[in-house]
């Protein structure tokens, strides 16, 4: 904070032009970009709010008149226990997940940085194919290993002598279901989390580094203390952006479970969906859409200002 | 306005104009063009029922070009909100027998009341088709094919074990039980496979002591899965699969031929076509098709069969339709009973009318028998819905796991029906 105070502090010192003409050119190269924004995003969205306000089941959707509800769906949805239990999950869930990739990824890309070269291409190579995997392809692969029946997970820990997992059921005891889901997640997070960082490690002046380690600090104090604070912003963004995907999280839940997850797994989009096309109530899914997009904001707001800060000391 | 954008409106109408026109059905017979898009499940049809169906039409409506769209029944909730929602939606649509109430309701499907008498054996359709497409006394379908499930075994595990098909639920138990001592080396065996999902098995053994899902009385809906026959019911079956599944207790029976095909189960509670999937030459084990046989559920009265579930799918036609005589057209080709009795015999798959139920021959004729003392699921707007909150799979993973205890258990999934049934 006391940055951003010093930066205003010197506005008034700096050159500032007396009065320019009002430029279009600006404008006018925004407004197509500006308009694709609005048509994509900013007109949905508001149809689900829209939305959220009425009572839009079957009928309603097929005549295309819904009834004006006000609050009601909120309140409904807020009240209810499931709801409850859902966001606590999910945002268990978002936090687990968005810790267990950025150690990964940080630990895979310094991993790079100091391996020989056509090692690195393999490492390269291995996480661009992840990245490029469709993701329902890569869910069903999962799926199959973890299988039941089938699964070669199963079939692999009892030849390891891990123990009997023959029929051992991995969806049965949601905590172990949610440690799949998280494998399975965290997997396909990895890839673009780690070459964002690697991208930025490799920015680091290494002179500063070689100051420090002539200093005396250990390799531990230089990622502390010179590295992180460097890469900061960086850090930030691929928080931000990973607790976004995190916990809008769906495709992951819906498909290990093949289209039927039990109200043990509802996450918030899962529980969205399921009450939008599910039950037909599309009033009560919107709802729930709209308080996952205001927990988003409040959470990502933190993140977003922090790296608004951190752009204008640099 | 300008006059430009004028012109580009009428252009536009008139273009609108004529779609329509081509579209629509006030043309002389014969003469209509445009395009009938229609949406069948994957596996409803046979590929070549279907050609046939669509060489009649065209016979008769040369102009018109004909669109099959295969459909999943993973998603297919989904799709027909969402179709239907639109403003050009199929023209003909199949609906699971359990779905059509919730579409009819909502006015998604035309009411063709009118029309019954123009299809082929209306008079004899079968009663639970015939039930799932009328609601408040009108008709907004026409009934399609009916699956029902029996007992596929092997019967070469049978003779090694020495034991007969059961003809009673006792009986089923303790071959099964002779079965998996005769199999106590293989830990993967299971005498009656079961997944814990598999509801529509689990149906019958509550119908058949009495229970039901839910009964209606003044217009008012009430679970019954709780009532004492249910739970006797479900207590039987939770035996059975605590002692001869090896099965998924969470799973469903998607796999379950796959697995029947792998050779370490003796029996499955399956539908007809289940077989040609098992023999499968590609995904099944063709080896087996001498060794399949087949024989009711038994009901825990012996020398009885248990009632089972009526599958199933009913073809109607969409009210936002254009296309709605032509689409009625085509739903009286594949539903007639030229085309009727190809699905019976190349499709294997039950026929909608009680007059073709001879059809079904060798290991078919039993599971044809089987819809003879078939039940259905309770007819209300409201019952999709409970599909798709998985109630009663839920309840069955839980008494099977044993998560839950099966009073308790079979309470809650009652309180839920009743609470949907009678929702707005």
């Amino acid at each position: 904070m006391g940055a951003a105070i010093t930066a205003r502090d010197l506005g008034p010192v700096l050159h500032r032009p007396r009065r320019r003409r009002f430029n279009h050119l600006p404008y006018a190269l925004i407004t197509p970009a500006s308009l694709a924004m609005f048509g994509i995003l900013a007109f949905p969205l508001g149809m689900l709010v829209w939305l959220s306000l009425q009572h839009y089941g079957l009928r309603e959707l097929i005549a295309h008149q819904g009834t004006w509800v006000g609050l009601d769906n909120f309140r409904v949805t807020i009240a209810d226990p499931l709801f409850q239990q859902v966001v606590v999950r999910s945002l268990l869930f978002t936090v687990a997940n968005v810790a267990l990739t950025i150690i990964f990824s940080t630990l895979i890309a310094l991993l790079m940085l100091k391996v020989s070269r056509p090692v690195r291409t393999i490492l390269m190579g291995g996480l661009i194919f992840v990245w490029a995997t469709p993701v329902i392809v890569a869910i069903d692969i999962w799926q199959w290993m973890f299988d039941y029946e089938f699964g070669v997970i199963n079939y692999l820990l009892t030849q390891l002598h891990v123990g009997n997992f023959i029929h051992h059921n991995w969806f049965d005891d949601p905590l172990q279901g949610f440690i799949v889901i998280t494998v399975v997640t965290v997997w396909g997070a990895i890839p673009f989390v780690t070459i964002t960082l690697f991208a930025a490690l490799l920015q680091v002046p290494d002179d500063v580094l070689e100051a420090a380690s002539i200093d005396g600090a250990r390799p531990w104090q230089i990622f502390w203390n010179v590295t992180a604070p460097i890469l900061k912003p960086i850090f930030l963004i691929v928080t931000s952006l990973s607790t976004i995907w995190d916990f809008g999280i769906f495709n992951q839940v819906y498909v290990l479970l093949n289209q039927r997850p039990s109200s043990d797994y509802f996450v918030m989009a899962v529980y969205s969906y399921r009450e939008s096309f599910g039950v037909t109530q599309y009033g009560l899914g919107a709802a729930i859409a709209v308080v996952m997009v205001l927990i988003l904001i409040v959470v990502t707001f933190f993140y977003v200002r922090q790296t608004l800060q951190t752009a204008e000391i640099t | 306005m300008n006059p430009r954008k004028y012109l580009v409106g009428a252009i536009g109408m008139a273009i609108a104009v004529v779609v329509a026109a081509c579209g629509g059905t006030s043309n002389t017979p014969g003469n209509e063009s445009g395009t009938l898009t229609v949406w069948l499940m994957t596996g409803s049809a046979p590929p070549s029922v279907v050609e046939g169906v669509n060489a009649d039409f065209k016979a008769k409506h040369p102009n018109v070009t004909v669109k099959v769209e295969l459909q999943n029944w993973g998603d297919i909730s989904t799709k027909l909100d969402t179709g239907f929602a639109g403003s050009t939606p199929p023209d003909v649509v199949e609906l699971g027998n359990t779905m059509v109430a919730k579409y009819a309701a909502a006015g998604a499907l035309e009411d063709i009341s009118g029309k019954k008498s123009s299809f082929d054996n209306s008079g004899t359709w079968l009663q639970s088709l015939t039930d799932s497409c009328t609601l408040n006394g009108k008709l907004y379908c026409a009934p399609y094919y009916a699956g029902s499930r029996a007992v596929i075994y092997r019967k070469d595990m049978f003779a090694a074990a020495n034991v007969q098909p059961p003809t009673s639920m006792d009986e089923l138990l303790t071959v099964g039980q002779k079965l998996m001592t005769a199999h106590s080396s293989d830990p993967n065996f299971s005498a009656l496979y079961f997944p814990g999902k598999y509801w529509y098995a689990a149906l019958p053994f509550v119908w058949d002591f009495g229970g039901d899902i839910a009964t209606q009385s003044g217009g008012k809906w009430q679970g019954s899965l709780n009532s004492s026959g249910s739970q006797q019911g479900l207590t039987t079956l939770a035996n059975l699969v605590s002692k001869l599944s090896k099965a998924d207790k969470t799973g469903d029976e998607a796999k379950q031929d796959a697995a029947f095909a792998g050779g370490h189960i003796a029996m499955i509670i399956a539908n007809g076509w289940e077989i040609g999937v098992i023999t499968d030459a590609k995904a099944g084990n063709p080896s087996l098709k001498d060794k399949l046989g087949v024989f009711p559920i038994p009901s825990h009265n012996a020398g009885q069969s248990a009632p089972v579930f009526l599958g199933g799918s009913d073809l109607g036609v969409a009210a936002k339709s254009k296309n709605q005589a032509l689409a009625n057209e085509w739903i009286e080709l594949l539903t007639g009973t030229k085309h009727m009795s190809d699905m019976a015999t190349v499709g294997g798959v039950i026929p909608n009318t009680t007059t073709m139920l001879s059809l079904g021959t060798g290991l078919n004729a039993i599971f044809f028998a089987a819809a003879k003392n078939s039940r259905f699921v309770p007819n209300s707007r409201n019952w999709a819905s409970v599909e798709s909150a998985n109630v009663i799979p839920d309840m069955l993973v839980s008494i099977f796991t044993g998560k839950a205890q099966l009073p308790a258990a079979t309470t809650s999934a009652s309180d839920k029906i009743t609470t949907i049934l009678n929702g707005s």
